[in-house]
């Protein structure tokens, strides 16, 4: 009895939304890996830094979620949208950096940032809707996409800019069937930080098209540089914003899965164009972040020390200044943009100072292969013959990494521009 | 301006907390005798004391967060070790082993709903779901253009699922029958021959059966609980299930979706690929609860589960009995497993309620007493009664749905009849 006599079949749209995923990619990159080298692997590619004992959570967050659990009062089903208490301490949260106030009501807890990409982007769903996209991006997006029926484009992020927007090339791919436009602010994976008079003209360029701005803050209070981090929400009176948050980077706890979705939205629009109740039905068939965790959110909002803070940002200033010092010095990486915030840089293969080498994914697996040691190739973020590079681990296996890194590079380096380089010493 | 989504307007915008929120809406907040609220409109027993989780689970997970081991991602299709203590698990009761492979974590056995419906929406399909039902399916069906199609179960032939039925709406765009055992809403526990007729059915049609098992092992009456994937070889089953009823933690979100398929005619590469695709693109439940499961699964003491099948057995018991003494309400079946069970309502017989809703809502208002309206859960004048609480509570709110009933009802002729209020 085959296959072909039994009616059902698979959602053929999967298969395209699954060309999106960084963990496809990255899996196919480990095949490579020797395992005959008896070296650790250094993975410069994910996303979570909590298996590294530097990037432990505070104490302060692993006893509120024992308490609630302890307590056995949440061990029931939460009402949709999150419990109260959630709702309201993450309301007062991100009051704090805005210049308003957010209720209860503006707050939607999600089970991680994931699920409240998937809100957002199936409340946006009708038939012809396009939504504008940033590239290099985080591909969650385009395969939430996908699945929705929602028809993508790009706009650019413009490196020599600081990867800021390129929002003349935004505006030329705006019609009438535009709906919303994604930034994520830090930026993942370029490692910029926006400044607040770039953010107002994102909004006022929104504002101008009549689409939302959908603000993906995974990596809030994550800077290191010199901008500081400035939420979206507060130009919500220009343009509307549904702003993306987590506990998983700021509290290094993405195995946590909670997660929120906030209205920065002070006219009303969403209300007024069918958005809220469009929120409230997604959230209906979706399922949720466990009670006991969201029970815990108030305490630990409340009350994480700065000082755990402090420690987070130190090490991620420590591991991404080491890693732009090493890697401007590799002639085979340009571009190569400072990084300010969240985990991650991008930087650009120069295949004229490599030999044998012809595009990012044979690079990021020779490397995997020869080195134990895990890069990103850029084709998965949209930009082909990029890497990402993620800095966020112990230091001092960043620098063993990068050590093998620079070793790698040089091994397979032009030996023309070898030449050049022993004249000059 | 953009707009939402509006394209799920009727009849999916039901959900049972919806229909309970505005049931608790309209409580009388000057309730002259100040009585607490009992609702029995939930599958969620957790309220009443007598309802609580085995400190084996509180333990193994408070030791999988201690351990700073968990708090990063699991892998999309879940934990190796979760999958591998489930696949163990449910195959202590079925005939042939599960792998590991065969088990995905999902965030609750609503993931698990989603997850089957998704893996097989395609343009024109349609799915068969029981009448009455779990809202949830529906729900989802809408969100990803699959159309549902119900079958009535029969009420006077223990719940049991219309064949007759499945046969006239199965056609060639039909992909899965539903079906949900132990019962939700209706507290029947499926014998042994009646799945293995259900089973047929499906296999005729070329259709797999969504087994929805969250309330597996909860059967206190004469049939045992019988898994649907006994008759995988048969034909192929999606088995859905969950910790949240039988450790009676729905709040933690830890449930499955496994394909009890033996001769690998749902799973073949092509399907498992698109399986793995899914989940990676949705995300799962929380890693250190996950990372609990195995320590669950193995040291929950057959005590605990005995305690709980005792106390709903009784409550059930005593639900049965207090409906008996209420003339508008009969229940046709007395409930053998799950959490809950429908009643028939009587319009007839009342003065001034027109039907199921008139009457939840009324009663709400009056007794503080909350019942499900069974239109909800697709029957209307009738109403879904959760037993799973404190016998006390349960056995006050039914002597207060009594006196509604009564103060409602049509004075028999010719007596005179004294109205307790």
């Amino acid at each position: 009895m085959g296959m072909k006599e039994w009616k059902f079949r698979g959602n053929r749209d999967l298969k395209t939304a699954s060309a999106f995923s960084i963990k496809r990619v990255l899996d196919d990159v480990k095949r490579n890996l020797d395992q005959s080298d008896g070296r650790p692997i250094i993975p410069l590619s994910h996303g979570d830094p909590s298996s590294f004992s530097c990037f432990r959570t505070t104490q302060v967050a692993e006893d509120a979620v024992v308490d609630a659990l302890r307590s056995a009062k949440f061990n029931g089903y939460a009402p949709k949208g999150g419990s109260l208490q959630a709702r309201r301490s993450i309301a007062e949260y991100l009051s704090r950096n805005l210049p308003y106030k957010l209720s209860s009501e503006d707050v939607y807890v999600t089970l991680g940032a994931k699920q409240a990409i998937e809100v957002v982007l199936s409340v946006l769903s009708r038939p012809g809707a396009n939504v504008l996209f940033p590239r290099p991006g985080y591909p969650a997006y385009e395969a939430h996409a996908v699945l929705n029926h929602l028809e993508v484009r790009h706009f650019d992020l413009l490196q020599e800019k600081g990867w800021e927007v390129d929002l003349n090339g935004l505006e030329s791919l705006v019609d009438d069937k535009t709906v919303a436009m994604v930034i994520i602010n830090p930026g993942n994976p370029c490692g910029n930080v926006f400044t607040c008079d770039h953010l107002q003209k994102i909004a006022e360029t929104a504002r101008r098209m009549g689409i939302l701005v959908i603000a993906d803050e995974a990596y809030a209070h994550l800077t290191f540089g010199t901008n500081p981090y400035v939420p979206m929400g507060i130009f919500g009176n220009i343009a509307p914003v549904l702003t993306l948050g987590t506990l998983s980077k700021r509290w290094l706890v993405p195995g946590w899965r909670l997660g929120w979705i906030a209205r920065n939205d002070p006219d009303g629009i969403f209300e007024e164009h069918g958005v809220v109740e469009c929120i409230k039905r997604s959230l209906n068939t979706n399922t949720e972040a466990a009670t006991f965790i969201q029970a815990a959110v108030p305490q630990i909002l409340e009350n994480t020390t700065d000082d755990f803070f402090v420690k987070t940002i130190n090490t991620l200033r420590e591991d991404a200044d080491m890693c732009y010092e090493w890697l401007k010095d590799i002639p085979c990486f340009t571009c190569l943009e400072k990084p300010q915030g969240s985990l991650f840089l991008m930087v650009k293969l120069d295949f004229s100072q490599l030999q044998g080498i012809n595009d990012d994914m044979e690079f990021c697996s020779k490397l995997a292969k020869e080195e134990s040691v895990l890069l990103l190739p850029g084709f998965v973020l949209g930009l082909k013959n990029w890497v990402r590079v993620t800095f966020a681990i112990e230091p001092s296996a960043l620098e063993d990494g990068l050590a093998r890194i620079k070793s790698f590079c040089m091994r397979h380096a032009n030996k023309q521009s070898n030449r050049d380089i022993c004249l000059l010493i | 301006m953009e707009n939402g989504n509006m394209k799920m307007e009727t009849p999916t915008n039901v959900t049972i907390k919806g229909i309970l929120g505005m049931l608790m809406a309209n409580l009388d907040d000057d309730d002259e005798k100040k009585r607490r609220v009992i609702s029995l409109g939930m599958g969620d027993p957790t309220a009443f004391s007598c309802f609580t989780t085995t400190c084996v689970a509180e333990n193994a997970v408070v030791d999988a967060l201690n351990s700073q081991k968990f708090n990063g991602y699991s892998p999309t299709v879940g934990l190796p070790q979760t999958r591998r203590a489930i696949s163990e698990y449910l195959s202590i009761d079925l005939p042939y082993k599960l792998s590991p492979d065969d088990v995905y974590i999902t965030a609750g056995c609503t993931q698990a709903i989603e997850v089957a419906i998704s893996i097989l929406a395609t343009p024109n399909a349609n799915i068969l779901v029981p009448r009455p039902g779990f809202p949830i399916y529906d729900l989802c069906a809408a969100f990803r253009n699959v159309e549902i199609r119900h079958f009535d179960l029969l009420p006077d032939n223990g719940w049991e699922v219309d064949l007759d039925a499945v046969d006239a709406l199965a056609d060639e765009n039909t992909v899965a029958i539903v079906v949900i055992n132990p019962g939700n809403p209706c507290g029947n526990v499926y014998s042994y021959q009646h799945l293995k007729k259900i089973a047929e059915t499906a296999k005729k049609h070329k259709i797999v059966v969504i087994a929805d098992e969250v309330y597996g092992h909860l059967a206190f009456g004469p049939n045992p609980f019988v898994p649907m994937g006994v008759f995988g070889s048969m034909v192929p089953v999606l088995t859905l299930g969950s910790l949240s009823k039988r450790w009676i933690v729905p709040g933690w979100r830890l449930g499955w979706f496994v394909t009890t398929d033996p001769n690998g005619i749902f799973k073949n590469a092509k399907t498992v690929e698109r399986l793995k695709k899914y989940f990676d693109i949705c995300g799962g439940p929380a890693t250190f609860i996950q990372a609990a499961v195995p320590q669950i699964l193995k040291e929950t003491s057959d005590a605990f589960f005995a305690r709980t099948l005792g106390i709903l057995k009784h409550t059930s018991d005593l639900c049965v009995k207090k409906i008996e003494d209420i003339p508008c309400l009969t229940c046709p079946t007395k409930p053998q497993g799950s959490m809950a069970v429908m009643v028939k309502l009587n319009v007839s017989l009342l003065k001034d309620i027109n039907d199921d809703i008139d009457f939840c809502f009324k009663l709400a208002r009056e007794e503080s007493v909350i019942l499900l309206p069974g239109l909800t859960v697709g029957l209307k004048n009738w109403v879904r009664i959760t037993f799973a609480a404190e016998p006390s509570s349960l056995e006050e709110a039914l002597e207060r749905v009594k006196n509604f009933c009564h103060r409602h009802s049509y004075e028999p002729k010719g007596s005179f009849s004294l109205i307790q209020d």
